[in-house]
């Protein structure tokens, strides 16, 4: 922020800025800088380095490759020859069943993020307002949170199964689902279902990170803004917000990019059925690779996902470093 | 005279002859044993894996025995089919060879051969030191199921673990009660039994149709899964149709699955939907099995080795006594069934080929595949289903009956592939996102591009 603040100074001004802060005797670099600068820093990172490139850049670059060859277990014919784009051509002109999971992996991000971070912002400023202990009651909203997806999935399919699930029982008796359906048999039902879970499992991270980022706000711009004679919603906007605005865009991002990559769930409670009605884009990237083993046409499915999570994390970035920087303008 | 003392003396050395070839055999025959011949592999270790259901569980328990005559030791992985197959799929292709010997569906027979994942047995079966005398699969399997589950292209790659195939399983108890059948001649004009053909199977499954009480018709195994296309064709092989127009799993032909027949079996494999429970669209053969189990249905379609853990085993079921079994209701297509099988197969990356075939051998023997069938088993051994004890099992008559007249599938490699375009489109198709004609039409048209040139539609979409 400082540095953005010289460099809107006119030169001049800034030049005698510079002169005010330059010290009688040269500037020392601190010794762990120096280290580092003469080469010191490169076995620190070298681990981390490798790791990264045998576990992370090492498989990428190889799904891309194999996004660019036909290879498939299935057909003995299609051996891995090298195709260019063809994949990513089939995929994007002629693949209706790709475009349908994409589209609703898009409805299904947006829906059930949006819903989980309402709900978790809502319940993350409760506590923080009117909750004393508020350590206690965090741990206890962390539950669904620390369960793997698949134990969830299970669970929920259990709950909601069609004969004996307690959900469906209560359902059926209060009367809001008719007696001849079950939830995952009823294809309108099948995808809010899915979102409503995942509300459930993820709704307590997000409170969790807004909590943090509410415990860690400063308060002498509320006590200003209240001896000013701002309310409580002039605050909530005027100061609360734009505070809170870095955590908030990290904690939509995590979770879009979580939502995006849901597959555990769907997989166990629906395996992307019934039809095509919950087949997300991962539930389709893994029938292409693991059911059909077409492993070049997969790859280029894989990287489909992966370009959007990408386009994503940047398109999050930007506006985060495009508001901050305002701020910082302003 | 003189003659005669010639044809005396010529009978003489024939019979002389014929006795020391008999006891040559004989003594060749005496000379082979399992423990001699698993001498060289004693202490070794071999993995194999297949679907965890009771026959793999009766193969499990009887393997102690193996390792006790001949001290190799045999580890058995146990999965939900999907997973058994694609760890298999991935051990092969990766060549680590982990498995020294699979038990795979028939299905993906296939793809296997065509990537030279495994290998043929005529090796094994020519070899004096590994060759049981007695075993003589030529003889003692039923050839068409050997043929269908274990060959390929005319080459034996394996023996048949299981000979699968689905038949109807009734509630006796239901169909033979007196009340019900007054009430049931009242409404529909003849007898209660069990379904001879589809109309009939339609009617008891709207008779025993009472929800309130907890009591189905039938249920469906409606989950987008391989069993729904599994359960299907019975239904359309019944009806007439067919996936190719060919006369082996293992041969490429014109695709017909959007035939008028196909299209017929399909409407009426989903007017059944409205006498299965609600949950249907979310079941597949486990879930059934335990309806069954629990005695909420009355009839359904289902395969030959579940029926042990619903007919016989009184611990999971409380319907022992209760079931009768009768082959798939006739349709236009006659009264048929389908092949379906798991078949034993060595990796061509086994790092014991031959401790392993040894064990094959032995599960092959009369004996192993008695026990195992009593135990839930499916044997391709016709002289085991002709044992007094298994005649004395419910459902022994319908087994044999399916086995006769099993229907082949395709084992093409790209099989796996047809399988998950039918499922997909008759998921869709249930869950009300297309007509049976359209799903029908779509799974023509990706299929026969799927296959190529070998498979052009016969029912073109217009």
């Amino acid at each position: 922020m400082s540095s953005q603040r010289i460099s809107r100074i006119a030169p001049r001004e800034s030049a005698t800025l510079h002169r005010e802060h330059v010290p009688d005797k040269p500037l020392q670099r601190p010794r762990g800088r120096f280290l580092l600068d003469r080469g010191a820093s490169l076995p620190l990172i070298l681990p981390a380095t490798i790791l990264v490139l045998i576990f992370l850049v090492g498989p990428f670059g190889y799904m891309t490759y194999t996004a660019m060859t036909d290879l498939s277990y299935a057909n003995p014919d299609q051996n891995g020859a090298f195709v260019g784009l063809d994949n990513f051509r089939h995929l994007v002109r002629n693949d209706p069943i790709f475009w349908h999971s994409f589209w609703l992996t898009i409805r299904f991000v947006l829906v059930a993020v949006g819903l989980e971070f309402v709900f978790g912002f809502a319940i993350a400023w409760l506590i923080w307002r009117f909750v004393e202990r508020q350590r206690l009651l965090t741990t206890l909203f962390l539950v669904p949170m620390m369960l793997a997806p698949v134990a969830v999935g299970l669970i929920w399919r259990l709950l909601l199964q069609g004969d004996f699930g307690m959900v469906t029982h209560y359902l059926h008796k209060v009367g809001l689902l008719s007696q001849s359906s079950a939830v995952f048999s009823s294809p309108s039902l099948v995808m809010p279902t899915i979102i409503a879970i995942d509300v459930w499992q993820w709704t307590p991270f997000v409170t969790l990170i807004i909590l943090a980022g509410l415990m860690s706000l400063p308060k002498p711009p509320f006590e200003a803004a209240t001896m000013d004679g701002a309310g409580p919603w002039r605050q909530f906007v005027d100061i609360l917000l734009p505070l809170l605005r870095p955590i908030i865009a990290l904690v939509l991002l995590l979770r879009a990019i979580d939502a995006f990559k849901e597959f555990d769930k769907v997989f166990i409670l629906t395996g992307g059925g019934p039809g095509t009605i919950s087949e997300l884009l991962s539930i389709y990237a893994y029938r292409v690779n693991f059911k059909n083993w077409d492993l070049g046409y997969g790859a280029a499915v894989a990287f489909m996902v992966y370009l959007v999570v990408l386009i994503m994390c940047s398109v999050f970035y930007k506006a985060v470093y495009w508001k901050s920087a305002g701020a910082a303008g302003r | 005279m003189p003659r005669s003392n010639g044809n005396f003396r010529a009978l003489s050395m024939t019979a002389a002859f014929a006795t020391a070839a008999l006891l040559i055999q004989t003594a060749a025959g005496n000379a082979w044993s399992l423990e001699e011949a698993a001498a060289p592999y004693k202490g070794v270790t071999i993995r194999t894996i297949g679907e965890a259901l009771p026959p793999l569980e009766a193969m499990s328990a009887l393997a102690p025995e193996f390792e006790e005559r001949t001290g190799i030791k045999v580890e058995i992985e146990m999965y939900e089919h999907s997973e058994a197959v694609s760890k298999v799929m991935l051990d092969l292709n990766s060549r680590r060879g982990r498995y020294d010997f699979i038990i795979q569906p028939h299905r993906e027979l296939g793809k296997f051969v065509t990537n030279g994942n495994v290998q043929p047995v005529d090796a094994f079966l020519e070899s004096p030191e590994l060759r049981d005398p007695e075993f003589k699969p030529e003889e003692q399997l039923y050839q068409g199921l050997w043929k269908e589950i274990s060959w390929y292209d005319q080459k034996a790659f394996g023996f048949p673990f299981t000979a699968l195939s689905m038949y109807m399983w009734y509630r006796s108890d239901l169909l033979t009660d007196e009340k019900e059948k007054e009430g049931f001649k009242a409404k529909y004009g003849y007898e209660l039994a069990p379904a001879k053909n589809w109309d009939e199977y339609r009617d008891i499954a709207e008779w025993f149709t009472r929800a309130e009480e907890g009591l189905y018709g039938t249920a469906l195994q409606g989950k987008r899964h391989e069993a729904l296309w599994y359960e299907w064709l019975n239904f359309l092989y019944s009806f007439g149709g067919d996936m190719l127009e060919a006369n082996s799993g293992s041969e490429c032909g014109p695709v017909i699955v959007n035939s008028p027949q196909a299209i017929a079996a399909t409407e009426y494999y989903k007017s059944l939907k409205e006498f299965s429970p609600p949950d249907t669209l979310n079941y597949f053969w486990d879930d059934v099995m335990a309806l069954m189990q629990q005695g909420t249905v009355t009839q359904l379609i289902m395969w030959n080795d579940a029926t042990y853990a619903v007919a016989v085993d009184e611990s999971v079921s409380t319907v022992v006594g209760k079931m009768g079994f009768d082959m798939v209701p006739e349709g236009e297509g006659g009264r048929v069934a389908q092949a379906e099988g798991w078949t034993y197969l060595i990796p061509t990356a086994s790092k014991n080929k031959e401790a392993a075939y040894l064990f094959i051998q032995w599960m092959m023997d009369y004996d192993q595949q008695l026990r195992q069938h009593l135990n839930g088993g499916a044997t391709a051994r016709p002289d085991v289903y002709a044992s007094p004890e298994v005649q004395e099992l419910p459902y022994a008559k319908a087994s044999m009956a399916a086995n006769e007249v099993a229907k082949p599938k395709p084992t093409l490699p790209q099989s796996a592939q047809m399988t998950d375009i039918l499922v997909r489109e008759l998921s869709s198709f249930l869950a009300d996102e297309k007509t049976a004609k359209e799903a029908l039409h779509r799974s023509a048209q990706e299929i026969s591009a799927l296959l190529g040139s070998c498979a052009p539609m016969k029912y073109p979409v217009e």
